[in-house]
């Protein structure tokens, strides 16, 4: 029975400060990597949105996009950028679920006209050196100035106007279908997304 | 046995990767280049130095019914502090490496270095042995990423070497890409050795 006790205590001890020094470094770095995480979203923000003098991480309408699998509302941020008064663009997040692994999370940006701007891929598991290529800039160059009426939104193998990558179809198809999904999805809600654009907030 | 031994056995004689075929899963997933091979083995590297000082100097505390939960506790709890501040100093390289950083828990390796070296030796040999198999383990992750990128994009950290006519051998960059290109270093160490007897 004592040296069980002994089992116990030392135990109980070891998890107890790997607890308390846990707790610590999370204290330590929970600022830094909250930081980090609002540049990298406004670092994608600044990729695909045209010049703007206002926070677009600030200035943002929620609106729902469906439903999950519980029945909960899905809300899609929409971050909007201006000069002055003036919208210059609008960004939001698109994610596609047909990638080659996982979901790849995509950040759109269009002008007023719903024109792409740009795109910038914020996550993906795609396979290294296939379809993660969709993350180099040949590939995301192509986005820019398409929108749904001037272009043919399908991958080149499946007769439409966009480069596949060599070695790899599935990962640009899922990403020009999501985006394609995403401009529909603002061309049928633009007057929503962009209320209170006239007149208040500076 | 010296301390220089100590720390030179991981290079070669006792290479985890090579020689104790320890640490497979971490080697063979992430060495799709010789960049992510380099940063996993320094990350783990850390790790097991950290873990080899605490369990050499915990070795008269912690009995030996509970030792590999101990273990563990302290090999998690390191890796939890790595990924925190990779995240909150390196941010880049941790999105590189994200999904495999928890991975280094599940690392035999480090495990196997505390139950086999540092629970039974003082501070200073667990230090050296940590650092020894560390390099050698980052050496072989290296290699392993080096070969694949070649091969397989063409490529080494990036630059690429065979130029734009180059047709890359996907293979290799693909998981059965890892254990081939395994397969071949094992068999070139193999030949060398014997070569040398």
């Amino acid at each position: 029975m004592k040296g069980m006790m002994r089992l116990v205590l030392a135990l109980t001890m070891i998890t107890v400060s790997a607890g308390l020094i846990l707790s610590l470094v999370e204290a330590m770095t929970r600022e830094p990597i909250a930081e980090q995480r609002r540049l990298e979203t406004l670092r994608a923000l600044q990729a695909v949105l045209p010049p703007a003098d206002n926070s677009p991480d600030q200035d943002t309408v929620q609106l729902v996009t469906g439903q999950d699998k519980r029945g909960r509302d899905v809300a899609r941020t929409f971050f909007r950028g201006r000069q002055g008064r003036t919208l210059t663009g609008v960004a939001f997040q698109v994610t596609a679920a047909d990638g080659y692994s996982g979901n790849i999370n995509i950040m759109v940006g269009v002008d007023p006209s719903a024109t792409l701007v740009g795109i910038e891929i914020l996550s993906h598991n795609e396979t290294p050196g296939l379809g993660d290529k969709i993350d180099q800039p040949e590939f995301k160059e192509m986005f820019a100035g398409k929108n749904l009426d001037n272009a043919d939104w399908r991958v080149k193998k499946d007769g439409g106007e966009f480069d596949q990558i060599t070695g790899a179809t599935i990962s640009p198809r899922a990403v020009v279908g999501a985006v394609r999904k995403g401009l529909e999805f603002f061309r049928d809600h633009r007057s929503e997304i962009l209320t209170d654009i006239q007149g208040e907030k500076p | 046995m010296t301390l220089g031994r100590e720390f030179r056995k991981g290079f070669w004689r006792e290479n985890a990767v090579f020689r104790l075929l320890l640490g497979l899963c971490p080697a063979l997933a992430v060495t799709t280049s010789a960049e992510n091979g380099l940063g996993m083995g320094l990350a783990t590297t850390f790790v097991l130095v950290c873990s080899n000082i605490v369990v050499s100097s915990l070795r008269k505390v912690i009995p030996s019914k509970v030792r590999i939960p101990s273990f563990i506790v302290v090999i998690a709890s390191f890796v939890t502090v790595v990924q925190l501040c990779m995240e909150a100093y390196f941010y880049d390289l941790y999105k590189a490496l994200g999904i495999f950083i928890p991975l280094i828990v599940v690392n035999c390796l480090i495990l196997g270095r505390a139950e086999a070296f540092a629970s039974k030796n003082r501070l200073l040999p667990a230090v050296v042995d940590g650092l020894g198999m560390g390099i050698g383990f980052t050496l072989a992750l290296f290699a392993l990423g080096a070969v694949r990128e070649l091969f397989g994009s063409g490529a080494l950290l990036g630059y690429s070497i065979f130029g734009p006519g180059y047709q890359p051998l996907i293979l290799m960059i693909l998981p059965p890409g890892a254990f081939i290109a395994m397969g071949l270093l094992l068999a070139a160490m193999n030949l060398i050795d014997n070569r040398r007897r």
